[in-house]
């Protein structure tokens, strides 16, 4: 094989190349970007899970699972009352600030109890400066790390949520977990007030004993029937589902991109067999085998390729962190197996869509090739 | 001395291989030899079957029936692989298109051949730059056939023959498509080639002028040996 060579014919017809070459791009892009989107949500769904170990989350049946989360009442609350075993309920206000097109929210602000910030935050949480909040205060604040880089805040500051101000008396250390990171900690009693809401998102529930979990998130579910009860295992179900969901998705793109992709690739070596019919009966005269004359085609198809895979899978990373604006606390996570994948897939498509046209070249008759005008 | 080329009762016809009946007979049973280190022309009228001959002798057509030997080596016995190994290294050959490969550099159109038959990158180029060097193409090197004149394009030809050095060099018509003079100088390098270096070289021409420089001129019409 004759990598020099491969690349002299395959820019030989500059436009054409790039053409094909953009068709394999986009497709890998496609896969990648996407393929990203899916190990970030995957990711989050993994450090989210462990978050909410041991409780369960009490949300409006069939709302959203990221971000987006229906509307609970304080007779929710007290419909889910009469079941027993339940240690504690703490209800979680969710208040989305400055969602920016292609970014996401910019912050979100959790309106939760006074000295119960750890069934939200994790029981490991550490603060960078301060405290956090304790039972009875009113009018401070808990931020994440983000937060304080971002809008450059110290103890002592104030954030603003609807004209009431709240004190800052903690900085969260960075826990990587964006829905922490990028949150303002309220009372919850306060953001209500500041929002002027008799609904709140969603509501912790807290068993006794821990075995119970699962018994008691079906016996609220059957208490009331407009609330889903998720519990890290019904949790892990539905991400797992959402992520393959996702994946499935991701396949259908590109399987698309494979056909479309491969199909530039078969095109342009067809035409470019055909124009260079002389030369291969040519190269067959000076004593190149049918081999190698499939082989020197093939790489030309695969370099073509392999120049998009590695195209696609840049532009792939650049898609997936304009798409992580569109999911809420997710960072898309570009694996080396993904990039790997979506080289690999890049090649395969060379491969396959020059096969066919290789194969013609290589069975050319030498004389017939030879005179051809 | 046992000859490099022997043709043994050669005949070639068009539509049988496809199971019918000779269409074309374009050879109708053609014998030879070719003696090492000879310079041979095969001259006839267009149509005459010169050029089967030829590619039958370059290993690139089979004939319908008959041997062609090179070398001492039965071409029926290869397979289209075992021919291609042989063009690449017994035989060089010259077209009155000169056939080079437009994308490529004088220099690389000499790579060729040598690349293919899987010599280094380095090797190949600094035998490439001395063929053409050797064929006064030395100002030339990195130019592609667009830039290069007739002349110029055959002398990379010749220089591309060259590059596996082959024993045979078997040219159609090589200066079928240059003026006198420059026709002059192609046939007076092919010259040099056969008697300071011993290649053998078959010539297929209708250009009377190629007879002065042969030892042996075959004459062929209508598929048949008139002379020679």
């Amino acid at each position: 094989m004759m990598l020099d060579f491969a690349f002299k014919s395959i820019m030989r017809q500059k436009s054409r190349a790039i053409l094909t070459t953009l068709g394999i791009l986009i497709g890998i892009a496609a896969v990648v970007a996407l393929g990203s989107i899916a190990e970030g949500i995957d990711s989050a769904v993994q450090s989210g899970l462990e978050l909410s170990a041991g409780k369960i989350t009490v949300i409006e049946k069939d709302s959203g699972f990221f971000g987006f989360f229906g509307e609970l009442t304080d007779e929710d609350i007290e419909s889910i009352r009469s079941v027993s075993g339940i240690k504690d309920m703490v209800p979680v206000l969710i208040y989305v600030e400055n969602i920016q097109p292609f970014q996401g929210p910019e912050n979100q602000v959790i309106g939760i109890e006074p000295g119960k910030g750890e069934y939200f935050l994790g029981e490991n949480i550490k603060y960078e400066e301060g405290r956090g909040i304790e039972d009875g205060e009113s009018g401070v604040a808990v931020i994440g790390s983000a937060i304080a880089r971002k809008y450059n805040l110290a103890v002592g500051d104030f954030w603003t949520v609807k004209n009431e101000d709240f004190e800052i008396v903690g900085i969260l250390e960075e826990t990587g977990i964006q829905d922490i990171d990028k949150s303002i900690i309220v009372p919850f009693d306060d953001l209500r007030d500041a929002l002027d809401t008799d609904t709140f998102q969603m509501i912790y529930v807290v068993p006794e004993d821990v075995k119970d979990t699962e018994a008691i998130a079906e016996e609220i579910e059957d208490a009331n029937e407009n609330l889903d009860a998720l519990t890290t295992k019904e949790l892990a179900r539905q991400a797992g589902r959402l992520v393959e969901q996702i994946r499935g998705f991701n396949f259908a793109i590109g399987a698309v991109a494979a056909f479309v992709g491969g199909l530039g690739v078969m095109n342009t070596m067809i035409m470019s067999v055909l124009e260079r019919r002389r030369e291969i009966g040519v190269m067959k005269a000076i004593g190149a085998t049918n081999r190698k004359i499939l082989s020197q085609i093939l790489a030309e198809s695969a370099l073509i390729s392999l120049i998009g895979g590695v195209g696609g899978v840049v532009l792939g990373i650049g898609g997936a962190l304009v798409l992580s604006g569109m999911f809420a606390g997710v960072t898309p996570v570009v694996t080396p197996s993904l990039a790997l994948t979506g080289l690999a897939f890049a090649l395969f498509l060379g491969l396959a869509g020059g096969y066919y046209p290789a194969r013609k070249a290589a069975k050319l008759d030498p004389v017939e090739a030879l005179r051809y005008e | 001395m046992k000859p490099i080329i022997e043709v043994r009762n050669v005949k070639k016809c068009y539509g049988k291989e496809q199971g019918l009946e000779c269409e074309t007979e374009v050879l109708k049973g053609i014998s030879l030899q070719i003696e090492r280190g000879s310079f041979v022309s095969i001259m006839g009228p267009s149509g005459s079957g010169k050029t089967t001959l030829l590619d039958i002798m370059g290993a690139l057509l089979r004939p319908t029936s008959g041997e062609v030997l090179i070398d001492g080596v039965k071409l029926s016995s290869l397979d289209d692989n075992g021919l291609a190994r042989i063009r690449g290294k017994k035989i060089g050959f010259v077209f009155q298109q000169y056939n080079l490969i437009a994308s490529l550099t004088a220099t690389e159109n000499v790579e060729l051949p040598m690349r293919i038959m899987g010599m280094g990158k380095e090797n190949a180029r600094r035998r490439a730059v001395s063929l053409l060097r050797s064929v006064g193409l030395g100002h030339r090197l990195e130019n592609r056939p667009s830039q290069l004149s007739g002349g110029e394009q055959q002398r990379v030809a010749i220089a591309r023959a060259l590059a596996n050095e082959p024993e045979i060099i078997l040219g159609d018509e090589p200066t079928g498509n240059l003026d006198t003079k420059t026709g002059e100088s192609i046939l007076g390098i092919l010259k040099k080639l056969n008697k300071n270096k011993g290649y053998t070289i078959v010539l297929v021409t209708h250009d009377p002028r190629i007879a002065g420089y042969s030892d042996k001129v075959i004459k062929i019409r209508d598929g048949r040996i008139i002379s020679g």
